[in-house]
């Protein structure tokens, strides 16, 4: 125990918490935060928005598997939290933010820069902290810390009033974390363990649903040994995307409104889904009353609220995953002995599907260049240890569908919240977490113009990462759906950023290097200049063709029997006997 | 649809009727009736909450309830039964 104000208090903390980086911005009411910070081991990286600092630690918790911290001042500094905050509770990533707020005597007489940041994020945050008395800094510090990596991971909120930093105080930090009224379980029930073994053994159309919580839960090698053993399909959604390799024959890959035809028809179609860290999201179900609808469901989650919540579930599973899915494999031996049922034409109908309908894309015919095939070449040249964060948008859905994702934690996107301007933080933040890897941001011209000064942070403090912008100069996926749902009525979707703004001018302003490419035959010369440079962060822009779209496409709100490959063309289902 | 009442313990810290309060609203749930009051134990109050729902519904507002850190224990009183169903910390899935 030693004396020293709130702010050392909370420095001290952070330190104690194994807290290595984190991003910010300092202001008044979280300035006597910033002298201990001047001098402690944390790396502090002065971002130039907020929102940055927020997606910068998601994006380093996503690859890191550690928690992200992100530090603001009051009032506008919290506010501009709310959207990355939003996000990681959405998408389950463990960040914990500490905000500045006014004095606790002027808290509730609208002071300057007043904002009541922990009303604003009680709705999403996994939980949060109002500070007023210095002594409960290191406590409230190590239980966000443990409330935001446990359980389901999410984001934690601090609020500390700025005398409370001030003040003088003794610093214990805590050695364990109690809390009443939050235990997350982790280890999984045997009875529910055999009930799923059972049903897998009984099932002859099982398929496994995997979503972004085997990846939250480090479980993808006993996926892996879970899916071999019984020879059955997997699908990866969106948040998924690498927790089962891409290469592998089993893999099906992504299901939802764009996914592949062999995916989302085996969710439609199979007796059973092994559900492993998913949430039935409607952009996965389609229509849910039309989902599925002769499957049984196994559901395992270590989130009891996200069981049964849009699907009831036949078995449900509560636990953490690693623990459930290592339990499960003797399970499954042991059931699989006793009765294995003959998966060969399940696999060969699923595999006819996924031969017949591949994501494909066709070549422009005027020679401009086509996004996909950037997109493409990207990952082949690139390779899959790379790191990959994306926008929100077309270019999201084909960077999700076009590059082959072979390991955990190589695919960062907003799922959930579908955050445009998440790219370009988010590489950063993946960038800072794991140094010796390339990591490219593929963004959209409309997401990169809403966060791109992130990258004069990435140039100063020599965060050199690579955006590549799929620059189509339009909000690619509402035109694609005012091209398909309102005849072509393009109302406010065209950006005309192939005029303004100059973005390789523009990267270059920011201490990046600027590249740009329109031609098919330049991308691979392009790509590989900008993989050359490793000291400097770089731009691409490739100016793509506007009028391609995401297919295949289940429409927002009907079943996923509805599937169209293309524009009014659904799969030939005639040689299907599904 | 039958009523149903739930006694909720939470901790006596500010700020925890917002967030029960605030999970209803958000998750469009319907609140019948609410009290707050102490226990015995000066750390924690005792919420009432009366509910129009059923269910699978009431199933979902137990359990988003219970991963409200401040939430100690759910319990459903039931009307015309002695015992009372006890949701602990985790609900209880395994039948």
């Amino acid at each position: 125990m030693s004396a020293m104000n709130g702010a050392s208090s909370l420095v001290a903390s952070l330190e104690a918490a194994g807290v290595d980086v984190m991003f910010g911005i300092p202001g008044g009411a979280i300035l006597p935060a910033y002298d201990p910070i001047f001098s402690s081991s944390i790396r502090h990286i002065l971002v130039r928005h907020e929102q940055g600092a927020g997606h910068a630690a998601t994006g380093y918790a996503q690859v890191t598997g550690r928690v992200g911290v992100c530090i603001a001042t009051s009032g506008p500094g919290a506010t501009n939290l709310v959207t990355p905050l939003a996000d990681a509770a959405m998408d389950s990533v463990p960040v914990v933010a500490i905000t500045g707020q006014v004095p606790s005597l002027a808290i509730g007489t609208d002071a300057f820069q007043e904002a009541d940041i922990r009303g604003i994020t009680m709705p999403f945050a996994k939980h949060n902290y109002l500070i007023t008395d210095p002594a409960d800094i290191p406590r409230a510090i190590a239980e966000a810390f443990h409330i935001a990596s446990t359980g389901r991971p999410g984001p934690v909120l601090v609020d500390i009033a700025k005398d409370a930093l001030q003040k003088m105080t003794d610093f214990n930090y805590p050695t364990s974390v109690s809390l009443k009224g939050y235990q997350p379980r982790t280890i999984t029930c045997a009875e529910s363990i055999t009930d799923a073994a059972d049903l897998i053994a009984q099932s002859s159309k099982p398929v496994f649903y995997v979503g972004g919580g085997v990846i939250k839960a480090n479980a993808s090698r006993e996926l892996f040994e879970l899916a071999q053993l019984l020879g059955a399909p997997v699908v990866t959604t969106l948040m998924a995307r690498g927790a089962f390799p891409d290469s592998h024959p089993l893999n099906l890959g992504m299901p939802g409104m764009h996914g592949t035809v062999a995916a989302v028809t085996a969710l439609q179609k199979a007796d059973l889904l092994i559900t492993l860290g998913a949430r039935f999201d409607d952009r996965v179900t389609g229509k849910l009353s039309t989902f599925a609808v002769n499957a049984k469901v196994i559901h395992a989650d270590v989130d009891p609220a996200e069981i049964g919540k849009n699907r009831f579930a036949d078995v449900p599973v509560l636990g953490d995953l690693k623990h459930t899915i290592t339990a499960l494999i003797p399970a499954l031996k042991e059931s699989l002995a006793k009765n294995r049922p003959d998966l060969t034409p399940w696999l060969r109908q699923m595999n006819s599907l996924k031969t017949t309908y591949p994501v494909g894309y066709d070549i422009p015919t005027d020679g401009s260049l086509s996004p996909q095939y950037v997109i493409e070449r990207l990952g082949k040249i690139s390779g899959p240890q790379t790191i990959f964060a994306s926008g929100v948008g077309q270019h999201q859905m084909w960077a999700s569908q076009f590059i082959s994702y072979e390991y955990p934690r190589t695919w960062l996107n907003s799922g959930g919240l579908g955050t445009m301007g998440y790219a370009v933080p988010a590489a950063m933040g993946a960038k800072v977490g794991a140094p010796d890897t390339t990591v490219w941001a593929i963004d959209g011209d409309g997401c990169f113009q809403m966060t791109n000064q992130e990258l004069t942070t990435c140039a100063l403090n020599n965060i050199p990462i690579k955006v590549a912008i799929i620059n189509n100069e339009s909000l690619g996926m509402v035109r694609q759906w005012q091209t398909l749902f309102y005849e072509g009525r393009y109302s406010n979707t065209n950006l005309e950023s192939k005029r303004v703004p100059n973005f390789p001018m523009l990267a270059e302003a920011m201490g990046c290097i600027g590249l740009s490419c329109d031609r098919p035959e330049d991308v691979d010369a392009t790509i590989e200049k900008a993989m050359s440079s490793d000291n400097q962060p770089v731009v691409v822009d490739f100016r793509v063709n506007r009028d391609a779209m995401v297919w295949p496409m289940v429409a927002a709100g009907t079943s996923n029997d509805e599937i169209m490959i293309a524009r009014e063309t659904a799969p030939d289902w005639g040689s299907q006997e599904l | 649809m039958a009523q149903h009442t739930l006694e909720v313990i939470v901790e006596n810290s500010p700020g925890v009727l917002a967030r029960v309060a605030g999970l209803f609203a958000r998750r469009a749930y319907n609140i019948e009736r609410l009290s707050v009051g102490p226990t015995s134990n000066p750390e924690t109050s005792k919420m009432e909450i009366v509910v129009n729902l059923d269910g699978h519904v009431l199933e979902q507002v137990i359990a988003q309830l219970d991963k409200l850190v401040n939430v100690i224990s759910i319990i459903e009183i039931l009307p015309d039964e002695v015992q009372p169903i006890v949701h602990d910390t985790q609900p209880d899935y395994q039948n």
